[in-house]
């Protein structure tokens, strides 16, 4: 039976994101971090904005959401285009190249992003291991 | 405002109020209508941030609050941890997407902008001193067209007003910063004195020295004139010269030793001169020495509030006159002084010459200045340099160094 596969960004791909990170992230894994992260996605197949929210408390995975409309706020921001996001998740760009050619943009504290994205590494992880339909 | 805990208690005697330094800025602001400012010279960052910043960095001052420093990112944590600011409020830039100087001045810039529009006080003019830190027309040009609506007004007056009268803070940060240096020249006195010279060169008496003075807490040699200045035979004498970076030259019996010492205590300067002749000196010679030792003492009698630039040359070039040495001197007497990053102009950029030193300014109560007095004779390659930090009291002059003047032979 062939494994099934979450359309990138879809409810359902946001809750088994989620469910993979409270299971196989620790908090020890996770550094006890607490902190909050959005990734915003421009230029959807669609044409609108979304985003994906997540909160880490004490290195505890606590939510994931799918966003549309206004974005709350977060500690950091990352805003690439859909397309862009996606071949990071296909593992055919890393995130940093991204970064450093301005593909992708960060809001918030660089200092701090760069103490904790060995930490968020182990998140995106396992995110790249959700069977996704893009 | 919130502070970090490890900020200096009043009873600390180099304790500096920054939070006041910041209010006194945001005051200025309102009265010029200034919606934001945007620091970028070395001076206004040490008199705000209280931490040695050697990469290009900004400060962003808000009408209220605390301000927001950005610095390159491979320093910012080392900054965070000296500064009385806490860490999100020392940001890294870097090469990223988001976190480039721009994009962090505009992100930080625009909330305080009603529409895209509004005053951005800058930092912006020229000066001789190299890491002074103004803005580049680069950088003016990037940010005008991230933010188009905004005007942008050179506002650098405000900082230099604010910091021209030293608090008690500084003051003590200076004289620390001068018993060190004294300490480094009595270790470079008992080194050269007994023909210990013989053998060694500039660069080993400048090594001497701040290796003596890092023992009892300098910072750094921090001129940016090659740190410690040590200059011997025909360099102490070369012609209007006043900067001498130690060089591999060695040092030689019967002539002028120059030794110009830098310590730096929390970002409080030490900067001084003392000269010697190495085992003999010529009759010719020691009338130089005595030129210039009693033109010295005439110069600290002198310094006193009302006193400007001017007054004070022509009645030293009318002494060099009297005893025939006008020739060889050097027609400056003095350059400005703060914190870190604060060098060469006196005073305000209000003189004839666009950001030179007003010679008709008048030195006030808790002014500070280096006396800088440069004696040349290229001729017969004999020179000699005096610098001592000057604080101006109620009726004369504290010279911060304490290391008896004279002109030795060693």
């Amino acid at each position: 039976m062939p494994e099934k596969k979450f359309k990138y960004l879809s409810k359902e791909w946001a809750e088994e994101v989620e469910r993979r990170l409270k299971k196989e992230l620790t908090p020890d894994k996770m550094k006890h971090i607490t902190s909050s992260m959005l990734t915003v996605y421009t230029n959807c197949p669609d044409g609108k904005t979304r985003a994906v929210y997540y909160k880490l408390t004490d290195g505890k995975v606590e939510t994931v959401t799918l966003v549309e409309g206004t974005l709350p706020k977060a500690e950091f921001s990352i805003t690439a285009e859909y397309e862009m996001f996606a071949r990071i998740s296909r593992a055919e760009l890393k995130a940093r190249s991204a970064l450093m050619s301005g593909k992708m943009s960060l809001k918030g504290n660089l200092v701090k992003a760069l103490t904790l994205s060995p930490t968020v590494d182990r998140l995106n992880e396992v995110i790249a291991r959700v069977p996704t339909e893009y | 405002m919130p502070v970090k805990k490890k900020v200096a208690v009043k009873t600390d005697p180099y304790f500096i109020d920054f939070p006041k330094r910041v209010k006194s800025i945001q005051k200025e602001m309102a009265r010029h209508g200034i919606d934001v400012y945007l620091g970028s010279r070395l001076r206004t960052l040490s008199w705000i941030v209280d931490a040695f910043m050697p990469w290009r960095s900004y400060i962003v001052i808000p009408p209220e609050g605390l301000p927001t420093v950005i610095t390159f990112v491979i320093d910012a944590a080392r900054v965070a941890d000296d500064s009385w600011l806490d860490q999100d409020h020392i940001l890294g830039y870097g090469p990223m997407g988001g976190q480039d100087q721009v994009a962090l001045l505009t992100g930080l810039i625009k909330p305080y902008l009603k529409a895209g529009k509004g005053i951005i006080g800058m930092e912006t003019g020229m000066g001789t001193y190299l890491p002074e830190g103004h803005l580049t027309l680069f950088e003016f040009v990037m940010l005008k067209a991230a933010m188009p609506k905004a005007t942008f007004k050179n506002a650098h007056e405000m900082v230099d007003r604010l910091s021209m009268i030293k608090d008690i803070g500084t003051i003590n940060r200076f004289r620390e910063a001068s018993r060190i240096v004294d300490i480094g020249h009595k270790v470079v006195r008992e080194a050269i004195s007994d023909g210990g010279y013989l053998k060694m060169t500039e660069t080993e008496v400048a090594g001497l020295a701040a290796y003596a003075m890092r023992k009892v807490g300098s910072e750094w040699e921090w001129s940016f004139t090659g740190g410690n200045e040590i200059a011997a035979g025909y360099r102490t004498g070369l012609a209007a010269g006043a900067c001498t970076p130690a060089s591999r030259k060695k040092l030689k019996t019967g002539e002028p030793l120059m030794v110009d010492l830098h310590a730096m205590f929390k970002l409080g300067l030490g900067d001084h001169s003392h000269n010697y002749f190495l085992g003999k000196a010529s009759k010719r010679q020691l009338w130089h020495a005595q030129n210039f030792v009693d033109l010295i003492k005439k110069c600290l009698k002198a310094y006193k509030p009302g006193v400007s630039p001017t007054k004070l040359a022509d009645q030293l070039l009318a002494f060099a006159e009297e005893r025939e040495f006008q020739d060889y001197l050097v027609p400056g007497f003095e350059h400005g002084i703060g914190m870190m990053g604060d060098e060469w102009r006196i005073g305000l950029n209000d003189g004839p010459f666009e950001y030179w030193t007003n010679p008709e300014h008048p030195y006030k109560k808790d002014e500070m200045l280096i006396c800088a007095v440069q004696y040349a004779c290229p001729e017969e390659d004999v020179g000699f340099r005096y610098e001592n930090p000057i604080l101006i009291t109620e009726n004369g002059c504290e010279a911060l160094s304490k290391f008896p003047l004279s002109i030795d032979v060693v």
